[in-house]
């Protein structure tokens, strides 16, 4: 077998993060010499799942402020009952993000055929988190205290019509956005946002549905805004992503989640494909140093790469993700916690749709948490998992908690998770507890972009979304582009468009 | 037929092995019932796919070659992650396959799922000089015995460590159903949620038999009818 030094490599990719995984799939049929490599021992990067044990030693390392220049600040808490967990049994993402319908990632999968070796499962219903409220009785002087619950976030014309809580006059206002959003990039609906385009989406729908602020939550929940500030502008594309993607793989839901880890599987099936194709990849193996080769007849442009084992390499072109972010770059503060009931009601299928394996509860900004009156200044997301995604076992699930990075944010999410549970209480049973918990901050960009430089391609960070901007997808082609030079309309056509290997079709076939 | 279609579930399955024991024959003769002498060996992996029917369900396997990377070991990782079977080869010529065997079953039970059904197959018995039984001729060229590991040994090893054992010949297709039958008996009930195509439908009530969302149905036209507003 030729040795890795005497192969004259087409690219060699560093990263097994999303974006360099496409690439790998993209590449899988070029025919061209791919060496993959990762300095880590798993798969994934930074979309990675991890098994308790992994996330153990993973945190372990990244304790410091400045981490690992993209995950810092980790600490796991274990509870008295985190003894009897079997670490195999779970998987835990570190960026989990839910794929709308609509998004050209899924039609790339399709494309490209490597949606057969993914299980897509359902993102169910958005909740609204409402704390506890004492209100005192009009026809009484007695004062009663409501315990926290969740309500569901209508987001079809159905669940408008049959939501109780709304009054009419408000579902007028409601339903009349929805109709303006699916086609809000005609006129007239332009002339009506555009003027507002840089406001807050929030006074937008104030001014000019009359939606009241129970309304602007549901809205604002449903763009996933981090921040919670969105611009009407992005706002618009936000809402209409979703209710564009509502129903376009079956009834109730608008986005999936790929079984066994989201983002991650992706990864690793875009890295299999590159496997079949040929690719040698090696894990624990990072990158040194690069310097551009003298020239050579056979290849005139090329790099001289020594890895991070000392085994000098010699490669066309060089693909890889950004190591460290610069330190104004955005930073997420994320609490994962592993569950101890199922939870089933935030899983029940709505309609004639699949049960979806995962729900979005929203803490808005604003929300008063605890008892001492603090309250949020940013949204806090939980995306809660099943056990039908493969990420914990049966009778559990785990609850990814996410908020804008601040001094404050650890005990928020602490405080947001218990009260969370605490709303799904089921009268008569001891509330719901979490057994293993790790909190960590990440650093990303808000856009993904790549920075081509001679025979070099370097990726940035994907965005910290909770869901996948179809942005991360353009600096993939750009890449592919740097190492497919010269390849003809037609080639280029044909970009992640593959038929079936043979043998991996079975499914068609055997099934008549 | 009019049968009621049978709860049909995917099994991803992996292989390992030392090179050249016969991993890639083995799914050859499992898939498509033949055989190649002189195989090349498998470039990078391989992704196959064949059904399996059990009397009260039918078991889809997702087989993946691991291929001649074993020499970073870098692909296993993310081939055994999630895998509910394995195979583990060996060659009953090359005592040193058994080690490399045992290497990857410690390998498997300590970083696998938990529950993953292993199996440990020698293969090349067409090699191995008593026949395999009377039904089978050997082959007059190969007469000699080259047999090099026992059947007693690898039997005890695979008891001592709960694996389903077989030795098998892809070359004659001696036991090379049997072993993925044996597997696919051996999947727990409770580990097959993800039932697909017709059979999911007959379990409805079952938790998990439901959810699959499947993306290759007419997307355009569904998003027209199931449109939200």
């Amino acid at each position: 077998m030729e040795s890795l030094s005497d192969t004259k490599w087409d690219v060699v990719i560093s990263g097994t993060g999303l974006q360099q995984s496409l690439l790998a799939l993209a590449l899988s049929r070029s025919g061209k010499n791919i060496l993959h490599v990762d300095p880590n021992e798993y798969y994934g990067e930074a979309e990675a799942v991890l098994s308790l044990q992994e996330v153990d030693e993973w945190a372990a390392r990244r304790q410091s402020g400045d981490g690992d220049g993209v995950f810092a600040s980790a600490k796991v808490t274990r509870s008295d009952d985190a003894e009897s967990l079997s670490p195999r049994g779970y998987s835990l993402a570190l960026a989990p993000q839910l794929i709308h319908t609509r998004s050209e990632l899924l039609s790339k999968l399709v494309s490209s055929k490597a949606f057969r070796q993914l299980e897509f499962l359902a993102v169910g219903s958005f909740y609204i988190f409402q704390p506890s409220s004492t209100a005192s009785s009009s026809s009484s002087s007695s004062s009663t205290t409501t315990t926290p619950s969740l309500s569901r976030i209508p987001s079809t014309r159905e669940d408008v019509f049959a939501n109780t809580t709304i009054s009419v006059k408000a579902k007028r206002g409601l339903m009349k956005f929805l109709k303006f959003v699916l086609d809000y990039t005609s006129e007239p609906q332009t002339d009506v946002w555009k003027p507002h385009a840089g406001d807050s989406l929030a006074s937008f729908l104030a001014a000019e549905f009359k939606l009241d602020a129970d309304l602007q939550a549901y809205i604002i929940t449903l763009t996933l805004s981090l921040d919670g500030n969105i611009s009407t502008e992005a706002g618009l594309a936000a809402i209409h992503r979703h209710i564009s993607s509502m129903g376009v793989f079956g009834p109730g839901f608008a986005a999936v989640y790929p079984k066994w880890g989201g983002l991650s599987e992706i990864a690793q099936v875009g890295c299999r494909a590159g496997a079949v194709g040929g690719a040698v990849y090696m894990l624990g193996v990072g990158i040194k140093d690069v310097q551009k080769a003298s020239s050579t007849a056979e290849m005139p442009e090329a790099l001289d790469i020594v890895l991070s084992n000392d085994m000098p390499i010699k490669s066309k072109t060089l693909v890889k993700g950004l190591g460290k972010p610069p330190r104004e770059s955005r930073r997420l503060s994320r609490l994962t916690a592993i569950v101890n009931s199922d939870l089933p009601s935030l899983f029940e299928a709505v309609s004639e749709g699949p049960t979806p394996a995962v729900a979005v509860v929203a803490v808005p900004a604003g929300t008063r948490l605890g008892d001492d009156g603090s309250s949020t200044e940013y949204p806090i997301y939980a995306m809660a998992h099943s056990s039908d995604t493969g990420e914990c076992p049966r009778g559990q699930c785990i609850l990814y908690l996410s908020t804008i990075a601040s001094p404050d944010a650890p005990a928020l999410l602490e405080k947001a998770l218990s009260s969370l549970l605490a709303s799904l209480a089921v009268e008569g049973q001891e509330s719901p507890k979490s057994l293993y918990k790790v909190y960590y901050e990440q650093t990303g960009f808000d856009t993904p972009s790549v920075d081509v430089d001679g025979q070099s391609a370097v990726f940035s960070l994907l965005p910290l979304d909770l869901a996948f901007n179809d942005a991360v997808l353009d600096p993939v082609r750009k890449a592919w582009d740097l190492v497919m030079p010269n390849v003809t309309d037609e080639e280029a056509a044909e970009y992640l468009v593959f038929t079936d290997r043979e043998g991996a079709d079975a499914e068609d076939e055997l099934d008549n | 037929m009019a049968e009621a279609p049978k709860p049909s579930s995917s099994v991803k399955l992996v292989l390992l092995g030392e090179a050249a024991v016969g991993k890639s024959s083995l799914v050859l003769r499992f898939v498509n019932n033949d055989f190649q002498e002189n195989k090349e060996p498998t470039i990078g992996a391989a992704f196959l796919t064949q059904k399996c029917n059990l009397p009260t369900r039918t078991i889809k396997f997702e087989i993946w070659d691991t291929a001649g990377q074993e020499r970073f070991a870098s692909l296993a990782p993310m081939y055994y992650r999630n895998a509910q079977a394995a195979l583990v080869v060996y060659d009953i010529t090359k005592p040193t396959s058994l080690v490399k065997a045992r290497h990857w079953v410690a390998e498997l039970q300590r970083q696998a799922s938990p529950g993953i059904v292993i199996a440990l197959v020698g293969n090349k018995l067409d090699l191995a000089g008593e026949s395999q039984g009377a039904s089978e001729e050997a082959e007059g060229e190969d007469g000699g015995d080259a047999r090099k590991v026992s059947t007693e040994e690898a039997q005890s090893y695979a008891e001592e460590e709960s694996l389903l054992f077989f030795e098998t010949s892809a070359k004659t297709g001696h036991n090379v159903t049997e072993v993925f039958t044996a597997i696919a008996n051996a999947i727990p009930e409770t580990s097959l949620k993800s039932a697909r195509g017709p059979g999911a439908a007959g379990n409805a009530n079952r938790a998990g038999d439901e959810q699959r969302v499947n993306l290759s149905g007419p997307r355009d036209a569904g998003a027209k009818d199931g449109c939200a507003c």
